[in-house]
């Protein structure tokens, strides 16, 4: 559940960026779709790295044991 | 998109009347989008058409530089104030400088001369005053010893010796020894040789006085200071005489007259400290003068330089161009981007009027089979992106530039590289006051590494904020953990926490919403279990990047519509890369998902060795064991696929080609060069079948075997990772939290100072070179060689802008 739910807010930080890069920006069909290419690599990267680590603590084998001492 | 193709270029052939010839080269150089091409490339130097203005300029430049050597030997700067000039004349900046140089070397020369003349009459001084001393005190002595010896004879006059006393009294001054001596200055050093030397050659008949000058004399002949005595020597006889003079002379002894007459000294050393008064002022009014004239040039100099240099890549540029036989006209053959096409030609229309030429320049496109040079239109923000891929290898003409992901990708890999989001702050800041203090950064001249960095002052922003995010999700601040996104997962199993460091924490909450769970660091399974996370992010990283690289290979082919490519290449690349590597993929995320116990290393490995056996416990879902028989035959049928089909095809697509063409074209022989490099290019007529099938061969065995080796290289992402972590964690807890266990300020303030520079320099500028680096090699090794061709040439215009930015 909260996977989607994150997953879904990457997605609308996605699309609200490059809302933001194209007012911001707009200098001509080629570079609006370089920076459209740019924003949207970035989400996908970034979103990537989330999942990654989250599924990977989603269902642990292993769980913190704590050294002596702490 | 600009950035992902080449710009398309066109080769052109301009016919410059001759009158104009000068200006449009000149508005073309202002342009700066326009490549020529040197026509001329079989004459020598001295064969060119404009060989002479080259050499004017050659020996205005050369005046240049004498008047910079110059300057800096007054300890002037030139002034970097560019006054916009209009017009001006090529002759008369000749002129001007050949003026300033005679004038220059004359006072040059008139100052060397007084300069000497001044220290010769210092020395001159020196002399007198000295030896002066000498026979002062000497006469006094003589004097009082003399009247000893009177005073004593008169005391002895007795009947002793009555002959001896007449025969004493007898010796008349006549019979007395004439002396001559030699007063002068020799250096110190030598001092000791010049007196032993003396001794010997003399037989020991000279006598020697020397007496120290106390502060250095600056040396007529040699010009700098050197510390000497005063000398007189004392010898009779002429043959001594000459062989003093010859070792004073080998010695580099200046040799001063002196009168032992005292009223004369007397004279001589007030007229020597008015001369010396004389010189002086003259000396001083010359160094005025030259400072003030190097002042006068100083003021122009960056202009002029930037003038001659202007002039000569001009007549160099001029040379390239071939003249035509009338003599009427040159033509230039070159490379401009087509969307120039306009600007080109208004330049030519300019040139011709602004000269009152009766003809105008004609803009004609030709067409060839040459391959054009590759054109990026950058700004400062993607050119130091396009400079990291054009380092590999400049594109080839038109084929996808990678330059348009590895704007994100670099610096998203190395912040994989580095997560850490207080080093990543640390790094942001430092290059933001690069940023903002880019305009004085880039009027002045940085040394090499300074340069470097303010060149790659965007790639270090990306690499900063990409390293924050990910050092948020690793959890890292200076590698302390947080819980900055909402409760831990993990808990105490009871209210003391005694069981915690046997069985461990239990899980009572769900998953730590963003990034590793804060409990994990410091905890005893912190490394098995980053490890794996890290090593298995690693290689779907990995995986994603390649496919990214396999599939912009299908745009390539698309775009230059090779379906060869596509059906034998692509297709069956796809295949191999996702069956295997792609399927371990899949189970890295189905096994996270489910959260089950199988062996992955296990699974693959007998995916090859065994597929037909049962997978037991390591099964993750149902029918895995067919989708892998299907999987292995897929990936096993591919690499014939990639193998065998292109060589033949491309054999038949050749024939296809060359069917018929039994005949070569007739050569005429006043064929323009174009269609003679035309036929070359065509001139592959030979297809080499075994050439060709190497090639495939080479190229199959590189991709399958790169397959596994490539994948394996992404492992560096866990790597050095694991080492940031690591270290950044060794200074903290055994520099910080050591020194701050003293309680003790000094050995806390002591710990502060060393964990900064360990911060700074191990992780801050090591570690971020390490990790660029291996960002850079994974780019352009694993993802490069997917797609990437490289082999094209750079688009290097005739430009004044890029001149300018060369030289200095």
């Amino acid at each position: 559940m909260g996977f989607f739910v994150t997953t879904l807010i990457f997605i609308v930080t996605g699309i609200i960026a490059s809302f933001c890069a194209r007012i911001c920006c707009n200098k001509g069909p080629s570079a609006n779709l370089l920076h459209l290419t740019l924003v949207i690599t970035a989400t996908v990267c970034c979103w990537m790295m989330w999942a990654i680590v989250y599924l990977a603590q989603m269902n642990p084998l292993i769980v913190p044991i704590l050294s002596e001492g702490e | 998109m600009d950035l992902l193709r080449s710009e398309p270029m066109q080769l052109v052939q301009l016919i410059i009347p001759v009158e104009a010839a000068y200006r449009t080269i000149s508005y073309l150089g202002d342009l700066g989008l326009f490549q020529f091409k040197d026509l001329n490339a079989e004459k020598s130097p001295f064969q060119r058409t404009y060989a002479t203005q080259i050499k004017r300029c050659g020996e205005m430049a050369r005046k240049l530089r004498f008047f910079k050597e110059q300057m800096t030997k007054a300890g002037l700067s030139p002034s970097t104030r560019s006054v916009a000039r209009a017009d001006f004349n090529l002759d008369d900046l000749e002129v001007q400088l050949a003026e300033f140089e005679a004038e220059l070397t004359e006072i040059k020369a008139n100052n060397e001369k007084l300069q000497r003349a001044y220290s010769e009459l210092v020395e001159y001084k020196l002399v007198l005053q000295k030896a002066g001393e000498f026979f002062y005190s000497a006469q006094n002595t003589a004097v009082a010893w003399q009247r000893e010896v009177e005073a004593h004879h008169i005391g002895e006059g007795s009947i002793d010796s009555p002959l001896l006393l007449e025969q004493e009294i007898l010796t008349d001054p006549s019979k007395q020894v004439k002396l001559g001596f030699v007063s002068g200055l020799v250096p110190r050093e030598k001092s000791m040789a010049f007196e032993r030397i003396l001794f010997r050659a003399t037989r020991g008949n000279v006598f020697l006085k020397q007496a120290l000058v106390e502060d250095c004399v600056i040396d007529p002949v040699l010009g700098e200071k050197i510390e000497k005595n005063v000398f007189v020597i004392f010898f009779s006889g002429e043959r001594v005489k000459n062989k003093i003079l010859k070792i004073c002379d080998a010695f580099g002894a200046n040799r001063y007259p002196f009168m032992d007459d005292l009223g004369k000294q007397y004279q001589m050393i007030t007229e020597v400290s008015r001369r010396l008064l004389e010189l002086k002022t003259t000396v001083d009014a010359g160094l005025l003068h030259w400072s003030n004239l190097l002042q006068t040039i100083g003021h122009q100099f960056e202009q002029w330089n930037h003038l001659v240099k202007k002039e000569k890549s001009i007549y160099h540029t001029l040379n390239m161009l071939s003249i035509d036989v009338t003599k009427k006209c040159l033509v230039a053959e070159g490379w401009c981007p087509v969307f120039a096409t306009n600007q080109i030609q208004n330049a030519l229309k300019q040139a011709t009027f602004d000269s009152n030429s009766q003809l105008g320049a004609i803009f004609q496109v030709l067409h060839t089979k040459e391959s054009p040079p590759t054109y990026f239109r950058t700004n400062k923000f993607t050119l130091p992106f396009q400079e990291i891929v054009d380092a590999y290898g400049v594109a080839k003409y038109q084929e996808v530039n990678p330059g348009v992901y590895v704007i994100i990708t670099f610096p998203f890999l190395f912040a994989v590289m580095f997560g850490d989001w207080g080093h990543g702050i640390c790094l942001l800041l430092a290059t933001l006051y690069f940023i903002v203090k880019e305009k004085k950064f880039s009027s002045q001249k940085l040394g090499d590494i300074m340069e470097m960095t303010f060149g790659g002052r965007y790639v270090i922003m990306m690499m900063a904020l990409f390293s924050i995010y990910t050092g948020l999700i690793y959890n890292e601040f200076f590698s302390v953990p947080f819980e900055l996104f909402g409760p831990s997962a993990y808990e105490c199993p009871d209210p003391s926490c005694r069981g915690a460091s046997i069985v461990g924490l239990i899980r009572v909450r769900p998953t730590y919403p963003f990034g590793v769970d804060p409990k994990w660091h410091g905890s005893r399974s912190e490394l098995p279990f980053l490890n794996s996370l890290k090593m298995k992010m690693s290689i779907l990283l990995g995986v994603a990047q390649m496919n990214l690289g396999i599939i912009l290979g299908y745009f390539n082919a698309t775009f230059f519509g090779n379906n060869l490519n596509i059906w034998y290449q692509f297709v069956p690349q796809m295949i191999f890369l996702n069956s295997l590597f792609g399927y371990l993929s899949l189970l890295i995320i189905v096994k996270w998902c489910m959260g089950s116990q199988a062996d992955l290393y296990h699974v693959m490995i007998y995916m090859f060795l065994s597929p037909t056996d049962d997978l037991g416990e390591n099964q993750l879902f149902v029918g895995q064991k067919m989708l892998q028989l299907v999987l292995l035959l897929l990936a096993l049928v591919s690499i014939p696929w990639m193998l065998f089909p292109k060589p033949f095809l491309l054999k038949k697509q050749h024939q296809e080609r060359h069917q018929g063409r039994s005949y070569t074209l007739l050569h005429s022989i006043d064929d323009s060069p174009e269609l003679e490099r035309h036929h070359d290019s065509l001139g592959h007529v030979e297809f080499e079948f075994s050439e060709v099938f190497v090639h495939q061969l080479i190229h199959t065995i590189e991709f399958v075997l790169g397959a596994v080796s490539n994948t394996a290289s992404y492992l560096r992402l866990w790597a050095l990772s694991l080492a940031h972590s690591e270290l950044s964690s060794v200074f903290y807890e055994k520099v910080l939290l050591l020194a701050w266990g003293f309680n003790n300020v000094v050995i806390l303030t002591i710990g502060i100072i060393v964990f900064i520079f360990a911060t700074v320099g191990v992780l801050l500028v090591m570690e971020t070179l390490s990790a660029f680096l291996h960002a850079l090699r994974l780019h352009w090794v694993e993802f490069q060689n997917k797609f990437y061709e490289g082999d094209g040439y750079k688009f290097y215009p005739f430009s004044f802008a890029l001149l300018t930015d060369e030289d200095a």
